[in-house]
């Protein structure tokens, strides 16, 4: 599925200390406008329950994640 | 600021005013000599960081408020209203405190001003006037909480890939699981945070010394208390202890991270099982010699800084020494007594509020840096989440030129 998402914003927050992945996600989705997606690349097995309690609390869509070899990859909808 | 506002803050102000706070705010005879053990007044002497000028800011509001008629005075502070004005001034002084309690040490009265700054957030908290990012990571945790059935499967999943990393550093029988979740009766529910960092190297040591550990599904870091709303404080604190109680645990063990443990083993009253911290639980197992480190595998001088919600506020400065000890001969201590160190500068939320706070915690931690400077050490060693991002963020700032580590980490890496 993620091959046929366009992003519109990338956020490389690999191996960032606690808590910066969800800061910088908070902050990332505020500089793209409703209904565009932000793709969060991420090295923390924590993100994969921290990113969705943080999408939603906040009214944010993870709309796929991917789990590579190394990496988590979100895919994130601005809803408001 | 409207009648009704006022009496919402004040009656938080009065849930909290114990009789110990009561007794901090009326006892401070203003004999300056906490002023200069402030890292914050020391790196940037402003009256408005010395520790009784914050807390003059609350005790302001007491005065006017709650003093009770014809009791001793001895503050030459006068009354203020709780107004726009106040708040303000609450939110400059709780959040340029780190509530590191190096003051508290120094007062010949033990005055906590950090307890008589949880007082200002709680103010703030209840105003909605509190740091945004802190109140959305602990709504965040506590959103986890209720939602952990619908996401752990995830989690799980995500552990896989750290399997390898977890061998690598300590061989186990194939059958085994590197990373444990769910074992019910296990000795011990450690307690990490987000990052495979804080997993795959404790998870090495648990299972070099056989330990019959689980991983919990939680991260250790409780941002109720960063804030200063004690329902969330409570709220996170409780997934860790019903995970706890479900599994039916004998021992916590809560990670490299300071208010974490501090929180828990201090603030969630009387549990069936222990709580640990993760250098304590490394002290026993070198002392039971269930694990053996090589020691100098790390050259250089190496110091260590002690987390002051680890060491001056929760008694832990023995145990990383003794784990060093076994390390490196190599050893310098930042400061005589450890219960004197000084504050890296990051706690209170501070770290967590990210580049918003970059300047304040670079410029408030001078005396940290030329401390660190002062040891020509080559490591910086620590035992904090929050202590290792701010003393990582002061080595580039001021050019310190160590390497900064976990213990943890080095202990992984020492295994024999
Ligand atoms: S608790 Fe620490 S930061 Fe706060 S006033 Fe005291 S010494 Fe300063
Ligand atoms: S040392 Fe204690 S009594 Fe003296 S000014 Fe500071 S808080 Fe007040």
């Amino acid at each position: 599925m993620s091959n046929e998402i366009k992003a519109d914003k990338t956020l490389d927050l690999k191996g960032l200390p606690c808590p910066m992945p969800v800061v910088k996600i908070s902050k990332g989705i505020k500089e793209v406008e409703v209904g565009q997606v932000v793709e969060a690349v991420t090295t923390d097995p924590g993100s994969l329950t921290d990113f969705p309690a943080w999408a939603r609390t906040n009214g944010h869509e993870i709309i796929d994640t991917v789990q590579g070899d190394k990496e988590i990859t979100f895919y994130i909808k601005r809803i408001v | 600021m409207e009648e009704n506002l006022r009496e919402k803050l004040l009656k938080a102000f009065e849930g909290k005013l114990t009789k110990t706070i009561a007794m901090y705010l009326e006892t401070c005879s203003r004999c300056g000599i906490c002023t200069t053990s402030c890292h914050v007044f020391n790196s940037m002497p402003r009256p408005e960081y010395s520790p009784a000028a914050r807390a003059e800011v609350v005790r302001r509001l007491y005065k006017k408020y709650f003093k009770l008629q014809g009791k001793f005075w001895p503050s030459l502070g006068e009354a203020k209203p709780l107004d726009d004005t106040a708040l303000d001034d609450l939110d400059r002084a709780a959040y340029s405190c780190t509530g590191c309690r190096r003051c508290m040490t120094f007062c010949p009265f033990g005055i906590d001003t950090q307890q008589i700054m949880s007082i200002a957030k709680l103010i703030l908290v209840a105003a909605h006037a509190e740091p945004e990012i802190l109140s959305m990571l602990a709504d965040v945790s506590i959103s986890k909480g209720e939602s952990i059935d619908l996401i752990k499967q995830g989690f799980i999943d995500g552990l896989e890939r750290l399997e390898g990393e977890v061998v690598e550093k300590w061989k186990i029988d194939a059958e085994k699981i590197p990373i444990p979740t769910e074992v019910q009766e296990a000795d011990i529910l450690y307690v990490a945070l987000a990052g495979a960092h804080s997993i795959i190297p404790s998870a090495a040591i648990f299972n070099a010394a056989c330990e019959n550990w689980t991983l919990s599904f939680f991260e250790a870091v409780n941002f109720g208390a960063f804030v200063g709303d004690p329902g969330k404080t409570r709220l996170i604190m409780d997934r860790i202890i019903n995970e706890a109680n479900r599994l039916n645990v004998k021992e916590v063990c809560i990670c490299e991270c300071g208010t974490a443990f501090r929180v828990l083993k201090q603030m969630s009253g009387k549990q069936s099982f222990k709580i640990s911290s993760i250098t304590e639980v490394h002290a026993r197992y070198i002392r039971e010699k269930r694990i053996k480190l090589e020691k100098n595998r790390f050259k250089g001088i190496i110091t260590y800084h002690d987390p002051c919600q680890i060491a001056r506020n929760a008694g832990i400065m023995d145990e990383p020494r003794y784990i060093i000890k076994h390390l490196t001969d190599n050893f310098t201590d930042l400061s005589k007594k450890p219960e004197e160190n000084w504050c890296c500068g990051g706690g209170g939320g501070l770290v967590a509020m990210g580049q918003d706070s970059h300047d304040f915690r670079m410029k408030s931690s001078k005396v940290k840096a030329d401390q660190v400077k002062a040891t020509h050490a080559s490591i910086l060693v620590t035992a904090c989440e929050n202590c290792h991002s701010q003393l990582s963020d002061l080595n580039k700032y001021y050019k310190m030129g160590v390497e900064v580590k976990f213990l943890s980490s080095m202990v992984a890496d020492s295994l024999i």
